[in-house]
């Protein structure tokens, strides 16, 4: 007889446990899948281990993949530390991304110390704007922003088309003969190209660099700051919030828009950092907002393992991009990403319960 | 005779607590059992064991004599055990009808189609034989909190149920609607039903049932004949000490300025509709006034406008004189309006937090606590470790989450943190429901000293005997309007019972 | 087929009223699916992730087999065993139901599960043994009007149509609906009188993935009907979008499915005829998402939800209290 009970103390080994406990079973259950379809699971693993982490260039391309789901991760955290649901972030990313391409194109011809801040900020304008869509609705008419939000991820996805594929418009290239027959974006002017810092070998994007420092920036601001104690109350409490006074409503649309402001600076930095274009295909293929909620809930919203998640699984997207092919079975990445997810949720019970295994004992049962 | 049920050294575990410590219970067909006990003694746990909900750790139930087993609800409903829980089991946007044939899969639930019509017939006529009458097609919200209970006797008597537990039944009725309902039970039990009543309230013990089963924390002491036992002898094996019977402890009563001042007040409850309909009164420096009144009729309400959680539509709250922005909790908190909530466990804490940051929930932006916007963490820590030690709250530290602390020791907590704000006037919903005596005792203390002090203190209570121990006034409220006031020395709880059913008097 | 019958037949309304339905379908199935899952309180986000692995293995079971009533069994199948794995965690190990939904998606989404399958079983670019089309007779089909709306239908659309009657009879009037209510209002009265509420939750979570896994199989076995990674474009996400739309009942899922089919369906039209070619594809495209969160905000108003509203216990688990 199995005895699930909640558990009086939470033990601080099982905060670590249960997350690294998680990648290890994800892992087991894969290796079955594989053996089932008639792939070596040992080479497997190792090549993408191998391309993924090892040698410079795997880490490199692995930073360029951990980049934006930093980004969307801290977003997804921002949010549901405070227990609302922004689902939303694909659609934010998207609008820092045609935000901050408009402000690359206007400005680039400027040097770095001008296009760069500029473009981080229409980023994360473009990202706090399409949050507080959502934001507004729950907050003056408690409209659910998960539904909400998700919706907009695909308005954002036409509005992206549209711009690209269907209209003359500012981000499209119209002058290239290509460009007529195959529609795609602007590129951006030299200057709006964001830098890189060379570590040793290591090259590390600008935009992987700028979301470990909003990183901290958020640790301190939910763990030392009036305003995160406040999102601490409303996430555990609403009413006990609104008794203590606190205005949860201005606080809803904060959080929310800090939220989409992180995703936008990584819709941003897509442009600055890699693709140096409106690239829509690109972005709406990635899926970048929904891995990001995949990390949080790995990281268990904090925002420092949030980093250290980004760069696994952003090792194993690199890896899957990379490995595509005869070797490395197409949707792997998807199958894997959603296993450890599985895992690590079913793992969070662990953390809040004991699960007892118990001999019937009960003699009622012996008597009938 | 056979025992309609007998519970053999039944003993149930929680995590770090043992609700029921082999625990015999039998009471027989034709009965009203009592089972007393004060919050917390595993009376509650003992009825869900009974109807299923917890399987016992150890022990045997036998029903008529056979020993049973049950794996879930379902076995005890078709063994015949029905209970009307404290918290309603009903379905708010189902009718009367629809909750009354829920889960049935005898006669009319056994067929796959459902024909409401022929249940509503039914429904009424049960309803008239037992003079517990509910309109069969109402929605369940749309009822009153005792008629919904109604509703569940009805279930229980739609299922021909032999053993009905009733949890605190009371609580939400008029003394006059709870002698209607004793009247109900004991019509049921001279059917030859069973049933167990459950109740800490000492004088609905006496009044309706025929043996009393006492337990003490989750242990049994003993099971008397009702007419054996006296007031005094039950409260002596209830709480294990011989107790001074709730007396009024007389005291100064204060005749200061008037502090809190309501005027008219008006504004919507959550079942939609007006649950304050032009509310006024006047709370003096010094005086505890009381609202009494049964469950739903705009407490809840009248204790969150004034705190500033809920607008109010019409009308308004001063305090000293000044008038309060309405829907503005944090103007109220700084004019000197402290809330003891109804519900202290969602409302009066934030309950994964720690204790200390519930110290600070109110305080946490003063200079004391804050600079600036940084947090002053080893400062709050301090003082909450402070609060803990002068207020007693026993198994606290300013780290410990604070739901995993005792009710008594949480009210603690709310009162620490309410009275040391310095208060004008303080809201009192409902302060010690759900807490032993010895924890009541100590919030009775605590509220008698804050009026001594001078703050006016706005009492709202379901319990009139909590209302006639502390109150220097009493003000009914009846659907959301304020129907008599009465100075406590001369109020009787016939007149109030009166008042609380909505009947008018002068 | 509508070239042969000319006239009325091809005007723009009736082409677009057919290829409502058409489009509409798949949304159905899975809206009526999620209706059952969110009506006992689940919320499963992972519809999408269900319809494409529903997709993908009911077009596999139709190459193996050439049955196509097997293949629709496959897919339902496929689809349950992926709700399985969402009813295990949300029900039994009470995780949390958005990340699970999303998980579900992620896990067996375009980049996922149904993807490696395709893969795997070599499925890509092969031409359907068989496909679902009209089943009534030609002269039925040359009908003015109703006959290229109602009656030039694959049986699935029927099919679709008794799904419906047959889901709100056993909702509204049937012990079990009763019951299903009853646990997504107020789990615990339920549990209280008897009702096995994880049992409903179950088999209404594994019920809502067989629906999304017909709704899946609807596009790679009628509508396109070929193996494709993502064939379903985001479906799954409309049909939850729908299930809101319809205020969690089955008459207006199919409403609201034909309504949504008509905005998918519509750019493809106009464009081939060159009408309202100012107005960009994307602005009907967007009109479910809009109109969704539209109607959302609708119900979200505190006197509408009462009478219209979202199961009370919708996203919550259920935990017998606790001390």
């Amino acid at each position: 007889m199995i005895r699930v009970e909640r558990r009086l103390t939470q033990p601080k080994w099982l905060m670590f446990a249960v997350p690294i406990g998680s990648v290890v079973v994800a892992f087991g259950v894969m290796t079955l899948v594989l053996l089932v379809t008639h792939h070596s699971p040992g080479h497997t693993f190792l090549r993408l281990f191998e391309t993924a982490f090892v040698g410079r260039q795997s880490l490199n391309a692995t930073f360029v993949s951990a980049t934006p789901l930093l980004f969307t991760g801290l977003c997804a955290a921002i949010a549901f530390r405070m227990q609302i649901f922004n689902i939303g972030g694909e659609g934010q990313l998207y609008m820092g991304a045609i935000l901050g391409a408009a402000a690359g194109i206007a400005v680039g011809n400027h040097s770095g110390w001008v296009s760069i801040p500029a473009m981080i900020a229409a980023g994360a304008v473009g990202g706090a704007a399409f949050a507080l869509i959502p934001a507004i609705l729950r907050a003056f008419l408690s409209t659910n922003e998960i539904i909400t939000s998700l919706m907009l991820n695909y308005v954002g996805a036409l509005v992206i088309n549209y711009l690209i594929f269907d209209s003359q418009s500012y981000w499209r290239d119209t002058s290239s003969p290509t460009a007529k027959v195959f529609p795609q974006g602007k590129s951006l002017p030299a200057a709006a190209s964001w830098p890189v810092a060379h570590v040793g070998a290591l090259v590390l994007p600008f935009g992987l660099i700028a979301g470990a420092v909003i990183a901290v920036v958020i640790w301190v601001l939910y763990t030392r700051t009036r305003f995160g104690f406040e999102v601490q109350v409303i996430g555990d409490s609403p009413r006990a919030a609104s008794y203590a006074g606190m205005r949860t409503r201005r606080k809803i649309l904060a959080v929310m828009a800090l939220s989409g402001a992180v995703a936008g600076i990584g819709g941003a930095s897509q442009d600055g950092d890699f693709r140096h274009t409106l690239d829509p295909r690109g972005l709406t293929s990635a899926g970048y907002g929904y891995a990001g909620i995949v990390i949080a809930a790995l990281a268990r919203y904090n925002p420092f393992a949030v980093c250290l998640v980004a760069f696994l699984l952003g090792g194993v997207q690199n890896a899957g991009y990379a490995l595509q092919g005869a070797d490395f079975p197409s949707g792997l990445v998807g199958v894997m990403q959603g296993l450890i997810l599985f895992c690590a949720l079913g793992g969070e019970l662990l953390i809040r319960y004991r699960v007892r295994f118990a001999r019937g004992t009960r003699t009622s049962e012996a008597v009938a | 005779m056979v025992a309609a049920v007998e519970l053999r050294a039944i003993t149930k575990r929680f995590p770090g607590v043992v609700a029921n410590d082999r625990v015999d219970f039998e009471a027989a067909e034709g009965e009203v059992h009592a089972l007393l006990g004060e919050n917390g003694a595993g009376k509650s746990t003992l009825s869900n064991i009974l109807t299923g909900l917890y399987r016992p750790d150890d022990g045997e139930i036998l029903i008529r004599g056979a020993p049973v087993s049950f794996h879930a609800p379902r076995d005890a409903l078709d063994a015949g055990i029905c209970m009307v829980h404290q918290h309603f089991r009903l379905v708010p946007p189902f009718t009367v009808a629809e909750n009354v044939i829920l889960g049935d899969h005898r006669g009319e639930g056994k067929k796959l189609m459902v024909h409401p019509r022929r249940i509503e017939r039914q429904v009424a006529e049960l309803g008239e034989r037992y003079r517990i009458a509910v309109d069969p097609r109402a929605r369940i919200w749309q009822l009153s909190l005792g008629e919904q209970q109604r509703v569940e006797i009805l279930k229980a008597l739609y299922r021909e149920a032999r053993i009905l537990i009733l949890d605190e039944p009371t609580a939400v009725l008029t003394p006059q609607e709870a002698s209607s309902l004793f009247e109900t039970l004991r019509v049921m039990a001279d059917e030859g039903r069973t049933i167990i009543f459950i109740s800490h309230k000492l004088h609905e013990v006496k009044a309706v049932s025929d043996r009393v089963t006492v337990l003490r924390a989750g242990k049994n002491v003993d099971t008397v004949s009702t007419k054996d036992a006296t007031l005094r002898s039950l409260a002596a094996l209830m709480v294990g000490r011989e107790v001074a019977m709730a007396n009024r402890v007389e005291r100064e009563t204060g005749t200061g300025e008037p502090v809190l001042e309501v005027r008219d007040l008006w504004g919507a409850g959550d079942r939609g509709g007006d649950a304050l309909r032009g509310v006024s009164l006047t709370v003096h420096c010094g005086e505890i006034v009381a609202i009494a009144g049964v469950a739903g009729n705009g407490q809840r309400e009248l204790a969150e406008t004034v705190t500033g959680m809920r607008s109010a539509s019409r009308g308004d709250v001063a305090v000293d004189g000044r008038r309060l922005r309405s829907g503005d909790a944090r103007e109220a908190i700084r004019a000197g309006v402290a809330h003891v909530p109804e519900d202290r466990l969602h409302t009066g804490v934030a309950p994964s937090l720690s204790i200390a940051a519930n110290i600070v929930l109110k305080s946490y932006r003063g200079s004391e606590n804050a600079n600036g916007p940084l947090l002053k963490l080893r400062a709050i820590r301090e003082h909450a470790a402070r609060l803990i030690h002068r207020y007693d709250v026993r198994g606290g530290s300013p780290e410990l989450p604070a739901r995993q602390l005792s009710g008594g020791n949480l009210q603690k907590v709310v009162l620490a943190r309410e009275f040391h704000g310095a208060p004008r006037v303080l809201v009192v919903a409902s302060p010690t429901r759900g807490l032993d005596v010895a924890a009541i005792e100590t919030v009775h203390r605590y509220l008698r000293e804050a009026a001594a002090s001078g703050v006016g203190v706005l009492l709202i209570s379901e319990d009139l005997d909590e209302i006639l121990a502390l109150a220097d006034r009493i003000a009914v409220i009846y659907e959301g309007v304020i129907v008599g006031e009465r100075d406590a020395g001369e109020a009787t709880v016939e007149e109030i019972g009166l008042l609380m059913a909505g009947g008018q008097s002068e | 087929m509508i070239l042969a019958a000319g006239g009325i037949n091809n005007s723009i309304v009736v082409v677009v009223l057919a290829s409502a339905i058409v489009y509409g379908t798949p949304l159905l199935y899975a809206a009526l699916g999620e209706l059952l899952t969110e009506r006992s309180g689940v919320l499963n986000l992972g519809v999408e992730g269900m319809m494409l692995v529903g997709a993908v293995m009911g077009f596999w079971a139709v190459q193996r087999t050439g049955s196509l009533v097997l293949a629709i069994v496959v897919a339902a199948v496929a689809g349950a065993a992926m709700a399985l794995i969402h009813a295990f965690l949300v029900v039994t190990l009470r995780a949390n139901q958005i990340v699970s939904g999303l998980a579900l998606t992620i896990f067996a989404g375009a980049a996922g599960l149904s993807s490696y399958l395709g893969n795997d079983l070599n499925l890509a670019d092969q031409p359907a043994r068989q496909s679902f089309g009209s089943v009534l007779p030609q002269s039925w089909r040359t009908v003015n009007v109703a006959g290229p709306i109602l009656f030039d239908q694959s049986e699935l659309v029927y099919a679709s149509w008794l799904c419906v009657a047959l889901v709100a009879v056993y909702l509204n009037r049937t012990r079990f609906g009763l019951n299903l209510r009853a646990v997504g209002e107020s789990p615990a009265a339920a549990d209280a009188m008897g009702i096995n509420v994880a049992a409903y939750r179950y088999a209404h979570t594994l019920a809502g993935g067989a629906f999304a896994g017909i709704g899946g199989a609807c596009f790679s076995l009628a509508i396109t009907p070929q193996w494709v990674d993502g064939l379903t474009a985001g479906s799954g996400w409309i049909a939850i979008a729908l299930v809101i739309f319809a205020f969690w009942r089955p008459t207006l899922c199919l409403v609201g499915a034909y309504f949504f089919g008509a905005f998918s369906g519509i750019p493809f039209t106009f464009q081939a005829r060159g009408i309202l070619s100012g107005i960009p594809p994307e602005l009907f495209q967007a009109l479910p998402y809009v109109m969704t969160i539209v109607v959302l905000v609708l119900v979200s108003t505190a006197g509408a939800r009462r009478h219209l509203g979202a199961p009370a216990a919708l996203g919550t688990p259920y935990v017998r209290e606790e001390r």
